[in-house]
């Protein structure tokens, strides 16, 4: 028995000892960006159409990684000669050395075979010669120039969740937003990068406010379709507008709880503008705000869904306040100057908002994009005084931040790192306003 | 600041160091040098396209999942007291940014220039020495060269070839980024300058959630202990571990490095 | 061009003598007499407007009728068919003459329109929609406020006192107050904004006496401007209450 009792100790302590390794390692070691080559895949077809469809994959492919934030792209230029498309083709030592001292290296080939788009994606860790492939994906799409992308997106995300600590990628996340280009303002949507914009509403009237659900089936917006303004939905299954009850007075700016049951707004229809709670169908509403001042835009804490960040005036201008779903706990975050928009980060610790610290005529500073720590109400300015910035919107990757600007002279739609980097510009055509960015 | 540290294991790294601590003490002085000459700034902040500005946010916390490339951003934030309850005045906010910022990029075109003679012992790419530039110079990348120096199969960890570590140096650099991106320095008593390493133990299992955080052994600073602590606690993952993993979980020893 | 030379009249004699003996031979045979053609009858011509009697600017038909001619022109108009009509818009009183031409002769006729100037407006009744949009226009007017504020100040408070007695001289009506807003500012904002605006003048409204169940209030924030023009002469038109009749 006893025996019996120091092999089954031996046994376990055997079997801890395997399955636990350890990594020792911290702080000051460095925490920069990956830095990551992303050489042009290989053709495995001489197919003519084979040419658009590799430059397309290319060029998403690097724009995605380029973009995600995490990532030092080391420049083209810097790259060695060769074009591996397979593991056996690749030489680590080349892509680990100067000029293009990379880290890791994302590779692969690409070939139409008949009505069949091919591609393989490889993933290496140039400073592990012994098992350098960390990814290794395969991928088959109709031929289509809109699956290259499709599959550069999907290569990209998973490079950045594996690489990124977890965080899925946003390549294949979408925008909605206002456009005037077709003579009214209507809903439209587009891919993350700005490709692929089409409308969705053809109300001929005036909508508002586009903020998409949870699951990406339904955009709740504002409408005046009616003549006064009323949360309408819209779904993206059936392509058309579904039934939403109509209240009296004024309804604007839906939001919708993270679990999709619940859509927070504002209405005038028992008086001055409040928060209001209803169900996704718009049935069994519930007023949570009741302070005489207008009470707007409001939005839910994505992580929890059981705060609601929110505009009012019942101070003056408008500031920022956040509040539980019941109504109690409020908080004020802002004390100065005109704060609207808000929009809370993925991982519920942030807000974005527009503020125009110096309000009233002839104020220096303009109005522009600030995040703010909830916990400690420390804030930063991520634009800086480049025309009317307003309307912020968390990626879900919590990195990016999508808002609307004049500074080129017309309401466009811009995106750029929650650091304030990389500013760049995704709509061009009309006005466009509003942009809301999808929860996955 | 988080300091360099040197691993004392195994073989002695006593010559290489040596080396790279010369050659990073003169890379260091260009650095200085270059830095005093006006070297251009800014332009490697971000904000490159579409012509904003140069000044480029410093985070709040790093609680935004956005690589911190130097965690001096942190501190100066947190000294910088911009809360609304002080009356400070907007103006700020260009102030810290204007300190750090030309130290570190002056600091990190110079680096990746002379890392051509440095290279020939690794194969390494530069920006680790990116945290050189809190004035310390010399062994932080010591530890990174020699790592690269070992059997050249990368890994922070000691222990065999083919551990966790060397097999997955990626991951491991994905785990530390994260801590660090976590760690919100400014929950550190202010009054304290430096203080002695804590090192914090936990699991990552196979999703990538860390779990049974413990202090292991303590700084001797209660809030620099519990700064540790919760930058574990914020984070919900890791990151699945790499599929051809064969282990349930893997066991991480993290140490927390504390200079002002 | 008479050469008066004495060296020249000799010849110019016998020319002229020559000349009467050979034209005289010519006309040795005259032919023998016929009895002359009957005389084609003369062409006939009238012409007429309808109505002759115009208002300025109004047209007139004319209408004419010509026999056996060959050339008809109206003057002021020109040649034209025997028989005709055309319409015509006289500026001022006109007398259109019919000339008719033809072997028998020549006939005319005149049409005379007279222009007078416009009649004044008729005094009959518009179609009952028409007046009473008008009026509301003309007498429930507008009501504007200072930036970012929804607070009746003095003139507002004129406007609606005024619009308050108009719509009791109309119990029937109802109305919608619209909040509107310039263009600064945040779009979700200003649709809250807007809406505190319709409410207060709505209020007023009630406050000067019109039963409470006669007004609609909404909010167009700053989506509908009255000009888009970027200084404060502009903004201030867009700060507005604007009413909108509904029922009568």
């Amino acid at each position: 028995m006893f025996n019996r009792l120091i092999v089954a100790l031996l046994l376990l302590s055997a079997v801890a000892v395997a399955q636990e390794d350890w990594i020792r390692t911290g702080t000051g070691l460095g925490v920069e960006k990956v830095r990551i080559a992303v050489p042009d895949f290989k053709p495995t077809s001489t197919e003519p159409a084979n040419a658009e469809l590799l430059r397309t994959f290319n060029e998403t492919l690097f724009s995605d990684l380029n973009y995600a934030g995490i990532f030092d792209v080391v420049s083209k230029s810097f790259y060695p000669l060769q074009t591996p498309g397979f593991p056996q083709e690749i030489n680590l030592d080349a892509w680990g050395s100067p000029p293009p001292s990379a880290s890791m290296v994302a590779f692969g080939n690409l070939g139409k075979q008949g009505d069949s788009l091919q591609v393989q994606g490889f993933l290496f860790d140039v400073k592990n010669a012994a098992s350098p492939q960390v990814l290794g994906k395969q991928y088959r799409e109709p031929a289509t120039t809109d699956n290259a992308r499709l599959i550069a997106h999907r290569f990209a995300n998973e490079i950045i969740l594996r690489l990124g600590g977890g965080i899925n990628g946003i390549a294949e996340s979408k925008i909605v937003f206002i456009s005037t280009r077709s003579g009214a303002k209507e809903v439209w949507m587009m891919d993350y990068d700005g490709a692929g914009q089409r409308q969705l509403t053809s109300l001929r009237s005036i909508s508002l406010s586009p903020r998409l659900s949870p699951d990406g089936t339904r955009v709740a917006f504002t409408s005046f379709v009616r003549g006064t303004s009323d949360v309408s939905m819209y779904s993206l299954e059936l392509n058309r507008m579904v039934t939403f009850p109509r209240f009296g007075g004024t309804n604007v700016s839906p939001a919708w709880s993270p679990d999709g049951k619940q859509l927070a707004f504002s209405s005038s229809m028992r008086g001055d503008p409040e928060i209001f709670i209803s169900d996704a169908n718009g049935t069994d509403t519930k007023r949570i705000t009741a302070f005489k001042g207008s009470d707007v835009s409001p939005v839910f804490n994505p992580k929890t869904g059981s705060q609601i960040a929110f505009v009012s005036g019942r101070t003056g201008l408008p500031q920022i306040y956040i509040m539980e779903v019941d109504g109690t706990n409020l908080q004020r975050l802002t004390d100065t100057g005109y704060a609207v928009s808000p929009s809370w980060s993925p991982n519920g610790q942030f807000l974005t908002f527009a503020w125009r610290r110096n309000y009233g005529p002839g104020a220096p500073g303009g109005q522009d994009i600030y995040i703010m720590d909830i916990a400690n109400r420390k804030w930063v300015q991520l634009t800086h005084g480049s025309g009317i910035n307003d309307y912020p919107s968390w990626a879900p990757d919590g990195r990016h931040i999508v808002f609307e600007s004049t500074r080129g002279g017309s309401t466009q739609i811009w995106s750029m790192l929650a650091d304030g980097s990389q500013q760049r510009q995704l709509t061009a055509a009309g006005k466009n306003q509003q942009p809301n960015w999808s929860f996955r | 600041m988080s300091a360099a540290t040197i691993y004392d294991h195994q073989e002695s790294w006593k010559g290489p160091i040596a080396a790279s601590a010369i050659l990073h003490g003169a890379l260091f002085l260009g650095a200085v040098l270059t830095g005093m000459l006006g070297a251009g700034h800014g332009e490697s902040w971000g904000g490159s396209t579409a012509g904003e500005s140069a000044m480029n946010a410093t985070l709040v916390s790093a609680a935004v999942p956005l690589p911190a490339t130097n965690a001096e951003k942190e501190n100066v934030l947190a000294n910088e007291s911009k809360g609304l309850a002080e009356s400070t005045p907007a103006e700020k906010t260009p102030e810290p940014e204007a300190i750090p910022i030309p130290d570190k990029t002056t600091k990190l075109k110079p680096e990746k220039l002379p890392r051509t003679p440095t290279t020939e012992k690794t194969k390494t790419p530069p920006p680790p020495s990116n945290q050189v530039p809190f004035g310390q110079g010399g062994p932080v990348s010591g530890a990174y060269t020699m790592f690269k120096s070992t059997t050249g199969t990368g890994g922070m960890t000691f222990g065999p070839a083919g551990s966790f570590g060397s097999r997955y140096s990626w991951y491991v650099d994905t785990v530390r980024r994260k801590v660090s991106e976590n760690w919100l320095k400014y929950e550190v008593d202010p009054s304290i300058g430096s203080a002695s390493r804590v090192y914090l133990t936990f699991d990552i299992q196979r999703d990538g959630t860390p779990t049974n955080i413990q202090i292991s052994q303590g700084s001797g600073v209660p809030s620099l202990d519990m700064s540790a602590k919760r930058a574990l606690q914020r984070i919900d993952t890791f990151g699945p571990l790499p599929p051809d993993y064969a282990g349930s979980r893997v066991s991480v020893e993290f140490w927390f490095d504390y200079k002002k | 061009m008479n050469r008066t030379t004495s060296r020249s009249q000799f010849p110019a004699w016998l020319l002229l003598a020559l000349m009467i003996v050979i034209t005289g031979c010519a006309k040795k045979q005259p032919p023998p007499p016929q009895a002359p053609p009957p005389p084609p009858p003369a062409p006939t011509a009238s012409i007429s407007a309808s109505p002759n009697n115009i208002e300025k600017g109004q047209q007139t038909q004319l209408s004419w009728r010509t026999d056996n001619a060959t050339d008809v022109s109206i003057e002021g108009i020109g040649a034209v068919q025997p028989i005709g009509s055309q319409m015509v818009t006289p500026e001022q009183s006109t007398s259109y003459r019919l000339v008719a031409k033809g072997p028998g002769g020549q006939q005319d006729a005149t049409a005379r329109v007279t222009v007078t100037q416009a009649a004044p407006p008729p005094v009959t009744e518009q179609p009952v929609t028409q007046t009473d949009e008008q009026w509301f226009s003309q007498n429930v007017r507008d009501v504007y406020f200072d930036y970012d504020a929804a607070a009746i100040r003095p003139d507002a408070q004129q406007a609606i006192t005024a619009a308050a007695q108009a719509l009791a001289q109309k119990p029937s009506f109802k109305i919608m107050v619209e909040g509107h807003c310039d263009e600064r500012g945040s779009t979700e904002y200003n649709l809250a904004l807007g809406d505190e605006r319709a409410r207060a003048v709505q209020n007023a409204l009630v406050a000067a006496g019109v039963n409470a169940s006669r007004i609609k209030t909404t909010s167009f924030g700053k989506e509908k401007p009255a000009c888009t023009e970027s200084n404060e002469s502009c903004w201030q038109q867009n700060r507005r209450g604007h009413f909108v009749l509904t029922g009568k």
